[in-house]
């Protein structure tokens, strides 16, 4: 059979996802045609509803061409610093997970060693203190970090909350102005050719052939379930399978941090943009009937299959999203993931015989950047200490994936956090998570031996003094967003 | 809690590897290790590796080295690549550079525009003409790189070319001024913990016993301690990699100092030359199977371009690794360990990142399991990429004039080779690693150099119009001239920079 570029995509799905593919697509490889069939949006499909997103959004948004005029003001978006956990490790307890530099390395050991030995001579703040972002976030103040009096100090990197909505709007009406074509109907069923590629999909009274099929209709996966159905499950590795939403018109001052509390059950959390509050419970089934005073005021539930598809591009169709990946929105990175996959099969555009080689090489770099991602948010419920709870202690005593099982063996022993391909979530990021819930290294590296204590001391109050008062310069996010709309309507 | 006592470290051999493990435990651990080092003068070093990745000059900078005086006292040259001569066919000429192609920065690799416009059938310079490195190196120019990554001389980066023999006494020096214990004698007895298994000590000709916690073996291809004493089996590679010797001659220089190392191919293998400031070095690194020895030897004596210096002297080895090079409290770092042949100038390499390992995992007395596996994966890792890097320039070669070529063109690969050749063939698409020795522009730069020219390129790449890219291709190749054209010549360089002892 012969082979020759790729010249048709065609897109299923309604939401963010679907439309940033579309987007990506004719903005980089223009001399492709791209239909979108926009279904609607399933209440279980996590990467095109929930709005708090991290920091790759804005590289995403940069490779498209999009400015903050269009992703923030337009959208209705506002800016997001980190999450604060509370509750993780017992009731009182709390820490930030922030984006960018947790302090900066000294000599030849990276920054948290030198905490670490600070901590056991009881000499060390809190471990966010000396983020940037963190505490930018808690002070509730913002500015971008490229601009920030801080980035000289601590560099720091921050994502998005965006209003789903509105920000699914934008994205259409850009990829629509960058010619993709929208095309109405709902899938009724595949036509599949004898080798087993997607010829066409067949809508209410006609069809649509094209080279290639994206899948971003979640979890459904409309047109990836009639193609492959091999899953990897992942409910061995996570207690919670159910989701609710409350959204609710912003009646506050929108908040650069949001909150993830750990609650008898499982954990729910609050973020607030501009334009709305929203509010999510993450739960066991097993542990909280549905019908409980808990989720009052919250949207019908929704069950979660954690889990990924084995091979999310099986010969010309590909799933993105949720149709490829479930994971529980703990540390927002079901949107994230949705752009990894877009941006690599921009990238990886094969032709139109989707050669086996080059499908293998786009499986193995999301798999692996997948499987990190779960294991981080796994990290949560296995460094988690609420031991009179039967949730949080099954949830703690699930068996362990065998990289995470490493990344918590290197760690516990010598504070050693040990290099992964296609890492989400920064050496930084698993310190602070691992130190914010406790987990606390057997051994000191002993590098630190060539910088003194008191030396190692010094460095660390002067950074977070120099944060401190940084930080004290930065407005509110609410001042920020004004004169952002303001420079963006002169 | 209290901090522990420091280990005390016994290093076997007095080599490359012997020295730089001492001098690095030394320099960065501090208080956490006492270094004993045991030698004999009698063994002498096989000290071929004279020529190195970028990589070293990090190594260099931990330890404080003085970039100028290394170089001096080692004799180096710069080194900007490695020219592979007659690889894929006979008459064949490629550089792979320290360095990127065209800017190397954006999310497209120049090279992908490159493959465009000749799949769209535009004419274009060769690849080389858009890499700085490259024609540095064509021309024999040198200046040192800038730090401004705008600026077009960032995209380099440059090792020495050195006298082995040199490095090591050089080493020595800065060890010994860090307190590293210095003790000349032959090793005639390993002596084991008869509970453990652990190394306890070791017994000098003299009766000296020497004993420590924690024991590198840096003794070379003998491997007294893992391989003998321990008796880790060796992982035998020769089947993809079966050069097994190497005879070396260095000779006066008669042709130029140039600032790369040449690796030409020969009828049962290759020829290594390495200009240094004082000397040439060359050898064949052959197979015992293609050729006999005598024969490999003429082959040598006849190739090299001035006067020889000593009589051609035979070095053996195998390619391979052991298949756990940390055992009990053994550490094995450089031959001992493991040996590839020195194609890409890869054995220093393995020695500095065995280090690196070593040092972020340096154990306690009691040694955790968990380090221990953590530094054998590391080093497996760097070993099996480099092994894969290897076996490409002999697989990807279009010749079968002599039988050792016609073999190795026809071996089976290992599949973690054979997927990355196949991706490239498709699209230029290199496996990507953000670790490891050997990142895109190299890979990038043996596969075209080995004729694997891809049947696609990335869709991206078509985006700019053709003239327009055509336009600045060309802007881009008058870049590299002008500013490859106002650098010093390579000797003028060395001259003034870090000129040898009269």
């Amino acid at each position: 059979m012969s082979t020759r570029a790729i010249s048709s995509v065609a897109i299923v799905g309604g939401g963010i996802v679907a439309w940033s593919a579309a987007a990506a697509i004719r903005r980089q490889l223009p001399a492709i045609r791209v239909t979108v069939i926009p279904v609607p949006v399933p209440a279980d499909a996590l990467a095109d509803r929930i709005g708090c997103t991290l920091p790759s959004i804005g590289d995403f948004h940069g490779d498209l061409g999009l400015t903050e005029a269009d992703t923030v003001v337009r959208a209705g978006s506002g800016f997001r610093l980190g999450t604060s956990f509370e509750g993780w490790s017992g009731e009182g307890s709390r820490f930030t997970h922030s984006y960018g530099e947790y302090g900066r390395p000294l000599a030849a050991s990276a920054f948290y060693h030198h905490w670490l030995r600070a901590h056991r001579l009881d000499e060390a703040a809190p471990f966010d203190q000396y983020s940037a972002g963190a505490v930018m976030a808690s002070a509730d103040r913002f500015l971008p970090s490229e601009r920030g009096p801080a980035s000289r100090i601590a560099g720091y990197a921050y994502g998005l909350h965006v209003d789903p909505n509105r920000y699914t709007e934008m994205m259409r009406a850009f990829a629509l102005h960058l010619g993709a074509e929208e095309r109405s109907g709902s899938v009724r069923d595949l036509r599949i050719r004898e080798d087993g590629f997607v010829d066409a999909i067949l809508l209410g009274d006609d069809d649509l052939r094209a080279d290639l099929f994206v899948d971003a209709s979640g979890p459904q996966a409309l047109l990836f379930s009639k193609v492959e159905d091999d899953r990897e499950d992942w409910s061995a590795y996570f207690v919670a399978d159910r989701l609710a939403i409350a959204d609710e018109p912003a009646t506050t001052e929108p908040s650069p941090l949001d909150h993830a509390r750990a609650a008898s059950n499982g954990w729910a959390w609050e973020a607030s943009s501009p334009a709305r509050k929203s509010r999510g419970r993450v739960y066991s089934s097993a542990h909280l009937d549905d019908a409980q005073n808990d989720l009052i005021g919250y949207g019908e539930p929704v069950s979660l299959r954690p889990g990924r598809l084995s091979h999310p591009w099986v010969r010309n169709c590909v799933a993105i999203g949720d149709a490829a990946v479930a994971i529980e929105p703990l540390d927002w990175t079901n949107l994230h993931l949705a752009h990894s996959a877009i941006d690599r099969l921009v990238a990886m555009m094969p032709a139109t015989d989707c050669n086996p080689v080059e499908l293998w090489d786009y499986n193995r770099q999301m798999n692996v950047e997948v499987d990190r991602v779960r294991d981080f948010v796994m990290l949560h419920y296995v460094a988690s200490y609420r031991p009179d709870d039967p949730f949080w202690q099954d949830a703690s005593s699930r068996p362990l994936p065998a990289s995470l099982e490493h990344t918590l063996l290197q760690w516990n022993e010598r504070g050693r956090l040990p290099f992964y391909e296609e890492e989400t979530f920064s050496r930084d990021s698993w310190a602070a998570v691992l130190i914010g819930q406790g987990a606390i290294p057997r051994r000191l590296d002993p590098l630190l031996n060539s910088v003194p204590e008191k030396e190692s001391a010094r460095a660390m109050e002067q950074l977070r003094n120099a944060i401190q008062s940084a930080v004290a310069q930065a407005p509110p996010q609410s001042i920020y967003l004004r004169n952002l709309a303001l420079q963006g309507t002169r | 809690m209290l901090a522990q006592p420091p280990l005390d470290v016994v290093v076997v051999g007095g080599g490359t590897a012997g020295w730089m493990t001492a001098a690095a435990l030394a320099k960065l651990l501090p208080r956490a290790c006492n270094v004993h080092l045991v030698e004999s003068e009698e063994i002498g070093i096989v000290g071929v590796g004279e020529a190195t990745l970028p990589h070293i000059r990090g190594f260099n900078e931990k330890l404080g080295i003085d970039e100028a005086e290394f170089m001096a006292r080692t004799r180096a040259t710069f080194k900007l690549g490695i020219q592979f001569e007659n690889w894929a066919r006979v008459g064949d000429c490629y550089v792979h550079p320290f360095g990127t192609f065209g800017r190397g920065q954006g999310e497209v690799g120049f090279h992908q525009y490159w493959l465009r416009m000749m799949h769209d059938g535009h004419l274009v310079a060769e690849l080389d003409d858009y890499s700085l490195a490259c024609t540095m190196a064509r021309q024999g120019r040198f200046s040192l790189p800038s730090q401004d990554p705008r600026e077009i001389s960032s995209t380099f980066n440059y090792a020495y070319q050195f006298d082995a023999t040199l490095f090591a006494p050089f080493l020595r020096s800065i060890a010994e001024q860090l307190g590293v214990r210095r003790t000349e004698g032959r090793i005639v007895n390993v002596e084991l913990d008869g509970e453990s298994g652990n190394i306890a000590a070791v017994e000098l000709q003299n009766g000296e016993r020497i004993a420590g916690d924690l024991f590198v073996d840096c003794s070379g291809f003998v491997a007294l301690l893992i391989g003998k004493a321990l008796e880790e089996p060796f992982q035998d590679w020769s089947k993809w990699l079966p050069c097994d010797r190497a005879v070396a001659m260095p000779c006066r220089t008669e042709t130029a100092v140039t600032p790369y190392t040449s690796a030409i191919a020969m009828d049962a293998g290759w020829r290594w030359r390495i200009p240094l400031q004082h000397r040439t070095g060359n050898g064949y690194v052959h197979s015992s199977s293609f050729i006999a020895e005598q024969d490999a030897m003429d082959a040598l004596v006849a190739a090299v371009e001035g006067e020889p210096l000593v009589d051609p002297r035979v070095l053996r080895f195998k390619a391979g690794r052991r298949e756990r090079s940390w055992v009990k409290n053994c550490v094995a770092i450089g031959l001992s360990g493991g040996f590839l042949e020195p194609l890409e100038s890869t054995s220093i390499y393995l020695i500095q990142q065995a280090i690196t390992a070593l040092v972020e995992l340096f154990p306690e007395k009691e040694i955790a399991p968990s380090d221990r596996d953590e530094f054998n994966r590391l080093v497996d890792l760097e070993y099996d990429r480099v092994r894969d890097f290897l076996i490409l320039h002999y697989h990807a070669t279009e010749r079968s004039d002599t039988p050792f070529w016609d073999y190795v063109r026809t071996m089976e690969i290992p599949d973690s080779l054979a997927e990355k050749l196949e991706l490239f063939r498709r699209r230029g698409r290199v496996v990507k690693y953000r670790e490891g020795a050997f990142l895109e522009a190299s890979w990038v730069a043996v596969y075209l150099g080995q004729r694997v020219f891809p049947e696609g390129h990335d869709m991206r790449a078509d985006l700019p119009k053709s003239d327009a890219l055509a336009g600045g291709m060309e802007q881009l190749k008058t870049e590299i001239r002008q500013t490859v054209h106002a650098m010093p010549d390579h000797l003028g360089m060395i001259a003034r920079y870090c000129p040898m002892a009269a």
